[in-house]
């Protein structure tokens, strides 16, 4: 069924895994040793086995050779050839396929019409074969005396091996069950108590709360594998509490920015009702109650600005354009405020056309024109500086002498109504918004914003990509 | 000139009435969708100020059928909401203009007599003339009791701008749009500035100022009137 491979399975357990694969090796190497263990057991029985055998031949030979001259005595010199040996037998044939010794029974006949004799007896060329409900083990040779050739079967009683192997194969097999189960076992045990960091892990993690993001878990005190997560972990929870920091810090912010007009307009009211005024006077405090206002209207349009355009409900509006025509076109909007402070407004480079949103790229170098206005002193001149770098990007950057930003300012300085000199605050323009506007239209056009800062220049650096295609649909 | 304004919110509403009554405009003040749509179809006005978010028939539904209706007149839509589909939407349904909330009132008041004069037969001059003012359009010169006053390019159309619309106040945020092509707020006093320049060129060697700055709304050019307060 096809929607059956469409159903995600969860993934198997790491401890079934590994226990797989422990179990397969395990009972593989346990097989394999089984197997050595019993052939190496069956060949040093064929040996021992051989060598009794050419013990037996050679007696033989010797008692053949004694008596060959007597043939009809023959028989009763080979009865006390072998002697002293256990459960063997021998036969000796004459050259013409009489057996001249040995026992007749039909069992023990067979090995001499079925196998070829061999000259040297060797635990390669034994043969096995069964007779009268018992196993024999034997071999054949042939022999050149007095110009005769005889051959001899020798061949022993294997039923005492068979019983020893049988037992012995039975206990091998029931060693080596338990030897898999405990190891099986074993790495079990292992596994889980391997995965108990992961468990005190998750532990200290589940424990991370709002208020406790300043936890860190310590690398050193974790197994090496588990290294990569502790860090992962302490990388994700450090930009957390990075944002949660700024966000508690920006709701704090809010309501000292929204405070300030509010009481001033709230006192200024309440003292201009305490007794009667003049006309003058109450048109007065409706004007300076009205520039609050504005303040707190700019301010909430702002930030309702920014929440829009960072919840992506505010997309730009893609053309191409010129970002050196628009700046020469906010040049001309700021040159009267810039001849006022005597500065002067630069432009240097150039760029290829790039899609972006006028409205809103005009906004966010407009911010950053104003901001170098607000603090460039008089006689000193506003670099812009236009180029595009050799992979595709475009680069615009706004440089203005004065007092140097100091280092732990610099990566805030994008954040909502973050001031480098707190005692500033309500005496410059603005809302403190200004550059963190800026910062969310560069990014809303996919580019990047720093700023650098030393004792003789700060400099503000937009990257925006030549190429954005596909987000203008 | 009769303007019909449909606004549920109380506050705005009254203020719309009193604000465009006192600007001379003759005010009929609907509360609900219904009315306004009673009233835009039974009677005629010059211009319609409509709140896109009303509880029962919406901004939209009354355009609508006004422009099936065979109706052009100019409408300019009040919402709370800026966003640019909300635009687009209600551009496409024929609305003449959009004004975001909370807007200054001069704004308003200064689109409201745009959209007005637009639907009278635009007046095609050469020249404008305020007082002993004269602005020479073609040649973009500008001078004053025959005295030639030299301006730069921005300087000569913050004064058209001005000279056009005699007697109106103008927002700094209308003057950047219309003069600079600038359709945000600026955290600087730019506008001021400009309008200082302008002033010292225009008004610094005449008794007789032109120049008006109205405190908390913005500026004017007018024959000075010792009666009129802003």
């Amino acid at each position: 069924m096809k929607w059956l491979s469409r159903v995600k399975r969860r993934p198997l357990s790491l401890t079934t895994r590994v226990m797989v694969f422990v179990a397969l090796a395990i009972g593989l190497s346990l097989l394999m040793t089984a197997h050595l263990v019993q052939q190496a057991v069956k060949r040093h029985f064929a040996e021992q086995d051989a060598d009794e055998l050419i013990v037996i031949t050679q007696a033989v030979e010797r008692a053949l050779r004694a008596g060959a001259d007597d043939i009809p005595r023959l028989p009763e010199v080979l009865s006390h050839a072998v002697s002293g040996h256990h459960g063997v037998y021998f036969q000796v044939w004459s050259p013409d396929g009489q057996l001249i010794y040995g026992p007749s029974d039909d069992e023990l006949l067979t090995p001499v019409t079925l196998y070829t004799p061999v000259s040297r007896i060797l635990a390669a060329n034994l043969h096995s074969w069964g007779a009268g409900g018992n196993a024999y083990r034997g071999a054949i040779t042939q022999t050149l005396i007095s110009g005769r050739n005889y051959r001899i079967v020798a061949a022993m009683d294997m039923n005492f091996h068979i019983l020893f192997l049988d037992n012995f194969r039975r206990s091998l097999w029931l060693i080596m069950t338990l030897a898999g189960v405990v190891t099986l076992l074993a790495a079990w045990f292992g596994v889980h108590q391997g995965h108990a960091p992961l468990r005190g892990l998750s532990d200290t993690m589940r424990d991370v709360q709002a208020d406790s993001l300043h936890v860190r878990i310590d690398p050193n005190i974790v197994p090496g594998e588990l290294r990569g997560l502790v860090d992962s972990f302490n990388y994700m929870i450090g930009r957390l509490e990075d944002s949660f920091t700024r966000l508690s810090h920006f709701s704090a912010d809010i309501a000292h920015e929204l405070r300030t007009p509010l009481t001033n307009s709230i006192t200024q009211t309440q003292v201009a009702l305490n007794r009667a005024r003049s006309l003058e006077e109450y048109q007065e405090l409706l004007y300076s109650n009205l520039e609050e206002q504005e303040r707190l209207a700019k301010m909430v349009n702002d930030m309702l600005w920014l929440a829009q355009s960072e919840h992506g409900l505010r997309k730009p509006v893609w053309e191409q354009l010129d970002l050196g025509h628009e700046v020469r076109e906010l040049f001309d909007f700021f040159e009267a405020l810039a001849e006022e402070k005597q500065i002067v407004l630069a432009l240097d480079g150039s760029t290829p056309m790039l899609s972006g949103d006028r409205a809103m790229l005009r906004r966010a170098i407009s911010n950053l024109l104003s901001n170098a206005l607000r603090y460039t002193p008089a006689g000193q001149t506003i670099n812009v500086k236009l180029k595009k770098t050799d992979d595709a990007w475009v680069e615009l950057s706004v440089e203005n002498p004065g007092l140097e930003i100091p280092a732990e300012h610099l990566p805030k300085i994008f954040d909502r109504f973050y001031r480098v000199d707190p005692s500033r605050q309500r005496l410059s323009e603005g809302t403190g918004l200004g550059l963190a506007i800026t910062k969310s239209i560069i990014e809303a056009h996919c580019g990047y914003i720093e700023a650098f800062s030393d004792d003789v220049a700060t400099c503000f650096s937009i990257r925006l990509p030549l190429v954005t295609a596909g987000i203008g649909a | 000139m009769r303007i019909l304004v449909v606004e549920d919110e109380l506050k705005t509403g009254d203020y719309l009435r009193q604000g465009l009554s006192e600007a001379g405009f003759m005010v009929t003040l609907a509360r609900n969708g219904l009315d306004g749509h009673h009233l835009a179809m039974t009677e005629v006005f010059d211009l319609m100020v409509l709140d896109v978010m009303l509880p029962d028939v919406d901004g939209w539904r009354i355009m609508q059928s006004l422009r099936e209706a065979g109706r052009q007149t100019p409408v300019l839509f009040l919402t709370a909401r800026d966003s640019v589909e909300d635009r687009v939407k209600g551009l496409e349904l024929g609305a003449d203009d959009y004004l975001v909330k909370p807007f200054a009132f001069a704004e308003l008041l200064a689109r409201v007599r745009t959209l007005l004069r637009r639907s009278v037969a635009p007046v095609l001059s050469d020249q404008i003339t305020v007082a002993d003012l004269t602005l020479d359009l073609p040649r973009r010169r500008a001078s004053r009791g025959g005295k030639k006053i030299s301006l730069s390019h921005k300087e000569f159309c913050l004064l058209e701008l001005l000279a056009r619309r005699e007697g109106e106040v103008l927002p700094r945020s209308l003057i950047a749009s219309q003069v600079w092509d600038m359709n945000f707020d600026s955290d600087t006093n730019v506008i001021d500035v400009a309008i200082r320049r302008l002033r010292a060129k225009i008004d610094d060697d005449f008794p007789a100022k032109l120049i008006h700055t109205v405190r908390g709304m913005g500026y004017k050019l007018e024959i000075e009137d010792d009666n009129e307060v802003a």
